[in-house]
C-alpha cells in the first residue's frame, strides 16, 4: 500500500511546459552570450595558463612554468604590491567618505535628491577616459593642484610623474567615486528604526555615541556588501592607470596594477599564456580575499535575527 | 466566468491577426527575418564582383584625413576595388593587430610597426610581394630590394625612410645669438653647448628634452661605437657598457638642468605641442618635423645629422624604412587587387601628393625627385637631410628580434628610473639587458 500513499509532485500541465520552452527561447542570446563570451574565453584562458602562447603561433603545454616564472617575475611582485595597496588603502577610506555623506545626506537636507545625484556622479564617470584625463591635467605640472599651492605660495610638484604621489591621486580618484556606495548607505540607513534613536536620544546618548551604537552596527551588513563589491572592483582597476601612465604603469612602475601587467604581457609581449596565467592568480586572490571577508563577517557583521 | 481573454474579446481584424500570428509563427518569422537581415548584410559586405580590401594604418588626425581622401581616390580611379579603411593611434593600432591576428582575422595590407616587424615573419604573416604581377618594382635596384628583403623573399615594402636627426629651433638660437658647434659636431660638443645654452639663454628654456628612449638616436650612438642594435641572428648588438655610458651621457645633462625634468614634460613621452615652446633641441626620426614643425608655426625649424665623433665606427650612418605588408591569409583572388593598392601606396606621386610626407622621404628613387617639387620648406629640409644620409656608406642593420616587442617600453622604464636617482646607470644597464634577453628567449 505505501507505493499509493506517496504523493507524486503534480506534472506541469501543456501550457506551462510551453511557457518554460518558450521563457528558454527568450533567454537564449543571453545564454549564448555567457557561454560564448564568457564561459568559453575563461576555459580557454585556463588552458592557456598552462601554456607558452604567443597568440600568432599555436600553444605548446607547459605545465606549470607560467607560475613558476612569476616567483623570479619582479614586474610581477610590483604589481601586486601597487594593487594591494591601492585595494587596502582606497577601499576603507571611500566606504568611510561614502558613509559620512550618506548620514550627512540622511538628515533631511532640502534639496537632497539634488546632492544624492551631484555626487553620485562621479561614479558614473570615475573610470571614463575623460574623467582619467580630465584627472592627468589636474595633477599635472602646471594643473589646478599646482595653480592653488602656488596661490597660497607653496610650489608644487608633477604629482603623477613622482613614483611616491603617483598611485596617491589614483586613490584620491578612487574616493572620489565614492556615489554608488553612499547611495547604498542611503538606502540602509532609512531602514533602521527611528524608534532606536528616540530610545538613545530619551537616555541621553550624543549623536556621536548613537552614529557608534546604533547606526554602525545596524548598517554592518551593508558596510559588508559594499566593501566586497568595493575590493573586487579595485582588484580589477585598469582603466585609471591605463590612461595616467599611457599604459606604462610608470613612472617606474609606482601605477603598475596588476590588470594593467596582464594586458602589457598578454597584448604588447604577446605572451598570453603568461597572461593567462596571471589572470588565474588574480582570480584565486580576489576569490580568497572575497572567502576571507566572509568568514571574518561572523565577527562584526550583524543581521537583524542574530 | 472567462478567466482568459478569447480571440473573439479582441476586435475581428486583430483578433484574425493575432490568431494567425500566433508563438510558433513569431519565432519562425523571427529566425527568417534574422537569415533574410544576414544574407542582405552578408551581401553588402561582399560589394559588387571586385575586390573588397581593408587598409590599416596609424598616426594622427591629419594622417587620418590625408590616407583617407587618398584610399577614396584610389578607390573612384579603380571602381572595381573598394577599400575599407582601417584606423588608430600607433599605440591601439597594435593592440588591435594582436586581436585580429589571434582571430587570424587581419586586414589585407597593414603597416607593420618597427618592433614587430621579425615576429610578424617569423609567425608567418606577410605574403610574398614580388609575384604579385600588378605591382612594380621597376623603379627599385637590385640593391634595394635585396636591402628590403628577408632571406631573399619580398615580404614587406617600405613606404617611407627616416634619418635619425636633431632638430633645433632656429628661431631660438637667433633670438639668444647661440650657435650650434659645427656639423661635424661630436656628442661631447652638444653636451656643452646645451648645458651653457640652458644656463645662459634669456628665455629660461632648456637645451633640450629628456629623451635616451629615442630609439634611433641610441641606434646611432651604439652604430657610431661599432654597436648595433640587433644582430643578424637575432642577438642583442651592444653592451652594457655602451648603454651605460648613452645613460650617462643624459644623466649628466640632467643634473646640469639642460634638459627639461620628468615633471617639466610630464613623463617619458614629451607632448612636443606642449614642451616645444621651452627647448631648442630635440632627437628623433626626420619625418617628425612635418607634424612637429606645424605646431609651432612661427618658429623655424632645421634638421642636422646626430653628433658623431672623429672615430666614429665606419658605416654607422643608417636609414629606417617603415614597411607596410599584405597578409598571408589574403584570399587569392584578392591578391591583384591588394598588389595594386600597394603599387599606388609606394609608386603614385598623386598618392603622395594626397598624403604628405609625415611617413618620411619616399622610397622610391623617382617618386624622391618628384617630391622636391611639391614639398614645403619643412618637408624640404627633411628630403634633404634623408638624402645626404642615403649618399653616406651604411653597413647593414638589422630588424629587432621576435620577442622584443616590448624592448622600448623597457628602455622608458629604464631612462625613467637613472632620472628619478631609483637606480645607478650600470645597474640599470646591466638589467635592461637582461630583461629585453628574456624577451628573445621566450620569444625564440
Amino acid at each position: 500500500m505505501a507505493p499509493l500513499l506517496r504523493r507524486r509532485a503534480p506534472r506541469p500541465g501543456a501550457a506551462e511546459r510551453r511557457r518554460g520552452r518558450a521563457a528558454y527561447v527568450f533567454l537564449t542570446p543571453w545564454l549564448l552570450g555567457l557561454g560564448l563570451v564568457t564561459g568559453v574565453p575563461l576555459a580557454a584562458s585556463l588552458y592557456l595558463a598552462f601554456t607558452d602562447y604567443n597568440i600568432l603561433g599555436t600553444p605548446s603545454f607547459t605545465g606549470l612554468a607560467n607560475f613558476e616564472r612569476m616567483f623570479a617575475d619582479e614586474r610581477f611582485w610590483a604589481a601586486s604590491s601597487v594593487t594591494a595597496r591601492y585595494v587596502f588603502i582606497s577601499v576603507p577610506l571611500q566606504l568611510m567618505f561614502a558613509l559620512l555623506l550618506a548620514v550627512v545626506l540622511d538628515r533631511g537636507l532640502r534639496g537632497l535628491s539634488f546632492y544624492r545625484g551631484a555626487f553620485y556622479l562621479p561614479s558614473l564617470l570615475g573610470a571614463s577616459v575623460a574623467i582619467v584625463i580630465l584627472w592627468r591635467e589636474i595633477f599635472g605640472h602646471n594643473g589646478l593642484v599646482n595653480d592653488v599651492l602656488a596661490f597660497v605660495g607653496i610650489e608644487g610638484q608633477s604629482w603623477l610623474q613622482n613614483p611616491s604621489t603617483a598611485l596617491s591621486t589614483l586613490i584620491v580618484l578612487n574616493v572620489w567615486t565614492f556615489g554608488s556606495p553612499m547611495v547604498i548607505f542611503l538606502a540602509g540607513l532609512r531602514q533602521i528604526p527611528e524608534e532606536y534613536y528616540e530610545a538613545a536620544k530619551v537616555d541621553g546618548a550624543s549623536r556621536l555615541r548613537q552614529f557608534r551604537h546604533i547606526t554602525v552596527p545596524m548598517l554592518t551588513p551593508i558596510i559588508f556588501f559594499n566593501l566586497i563589491l568595493q575590493t573586487i572592483g579595485s582588484f580589477q582597476t585598469f582603466t585609471q592607470a591605463h590612461v595616467i601612465s599611457g599604459g606604462t604603469g610608470g613612472p617606474v612602475d609606482s601605477t603598475l596594477f596588476y590588470t594593467l601587467y596582464v594586458y602589457q604581457q598578454g597584448f604588447r609581449a604577446f605572451e598570453m599564456g603568461y597572461a593567462s596565467a596571471l589572470a588565474w592568480v588574480l582570480l584565486l586572490v580576489i576569490g580568497a580575499v572575497t572567502a576571507l571577508h566572509f568568514i571574518l563577517s561572523k565577527f562584526w557583521v550583524f543581521y537583524g535575527d542574530d | 466566468m472567462r478567466l482568459r481573454t478569447q480571440a473573439g474579446d479582441i476586435p475581428r481584424s486583430e483578433g484574425n491577426v493575432m490568431k494567425n500570428f500566433d508563438r510558433r509563427s513569431f519565432l519562425a518569422l523571427t529566425g527568417m527575418g534574422a537569415l533574410g537581415a544576414s544574407t542582405l548584410l552578408a551581401g553588402c559586405g561582399s560589394g559588387s564582383s571586385g575586390a573588397a580590401l581593408r587598409y590599416a594604418w596609424w598616426g594622427n588626425t591629419v594622417r587620418q584625413q590625408t590616407y583617407s581622401q587618398a584610399l577614396e581616390e584610389f578607390q573612384e580611379a579603380n571602381p572595381d576595388i573598394s577599400v575599407d579603411p582601417e584606423f588608430a593611434e600607433y599605440g591601439a593600432f597594435q593592440e588591435r593587430m594582436t586581436t585580429q591576428m589571434a582571430a587570424r582575422n587581419v586586414a589585407d595590407i597593414f603597416w607593420v610597426a618597427s618592433p614587430q616587424v621579425m615576429t610578424y615573419e617569423a609567425n608567418g604573416l606577410y605574403r610574398r610581394l614580388d609575384d604579385i604581377p600588378t605591382l612594380d618594382l621597376s623603379d627599385y635596384s637590385d640593391d634595394d630590394i635585396e636591402s628590403f628583403s628577408f632571406d631573399g623573399q619580398l615580404l614587406t615594402m617600405p613606404h617611407g625612410v627616416f634619418a635619425p636627426v636633431a632638430r633645433y629651433n632656429e628661431t631660438f638660437l637667433e633670438e639668444d645669438g647661440a650657435t650650434l658647434p659645427g656639423e661635424d659636431w661630436t656628442w661631447e660638443e652638444l653636451s656643452e653647448f646645451l648645458i651653457d645654452y640652458a644656463a645662459g639663454n634669456s628665455g629660461g628654456r632648456r637645451g633640450a628634452s629628456y629623451t635616451p628612449d629615442q630609439d634611433m638616436a641610441f641606434e646611432a650612438w651604439l652604430r657610431q661605437r661599432g654597436q648595433d642594435l640587433w644582430t643578424e641572428d637575432g642577438s642583442i648588438g651592444f653592451d652594457a657598457e655602451a648603454l651605460g655610458d648613452w645613460f650617462e651621457w643624459w644623466r649628466v645633462l640632467l643634473d646640469e638642468g639642460a634638459v627639461l625634468s620628468l615633471g617639466e614634460q610630464e613623463g617619458m613621452q614629451p607632448d612636443f605641442s606642449a614642451v616645444g615652446d621651452n627647448i631648442l633641441l630635440n632627437f628623433g626620426s626626420s619625418n617628425h618635423i612635418i607634424d612637429e614643425a606645424a605646431m609651432f608655426p612661427d618658429y623655424k625649424y632645421r634638421l642636422r645629422m646626430v653628433p658623431a665623433g672623429e672615430d666614429a665606427s665606419e658605416g654607422h650612418r643608417f636609414l629606417y624604412f617603415p614597411r607596410l605588408a599584405i597578409y598571408s591569409g589574403i584570399d587569392d583572388d584578392k591578391v591583384e587587387a591588394a598588389g595594386q593598392l600597394v603599387d599606388h601606396n609606394v609608386n603614385n606621386s598623386d598618392f603622395l601628393k594626397t598624403v604628405g610626407l609625415t611617413m618620411g622621404a619616399p622610397p622610391n628613387p623617382r617618386l624622391l625627385q618628384e617630391a622636391y617639387e611639391f614639398a614645403s620648406e619643412d618637408e624640404t629640409e627633411m628630403l634633404e637631410v634623408v638624402e645626404a644620409t642615403r649618399e653616406e656608406d651604411q653597413r647593414p642593420r638589422y630588424e629587432a628580434p621576435p620577442g622584443t616587442g616590448t624592448w622600448r617600453e623597457a628602455l622608458s622604464r629604464a631612462s625613467e628610473s637613472i632620472a628619478l636617482g631609483d637606480a645607478g646607470v650600470s645597474e640599470t644597464a646591466e638589467s635592461l639587458i637582461a630583461e629585453i634577453q628574456s624577451g628573445i628567449d621566450q620569444g625564440a
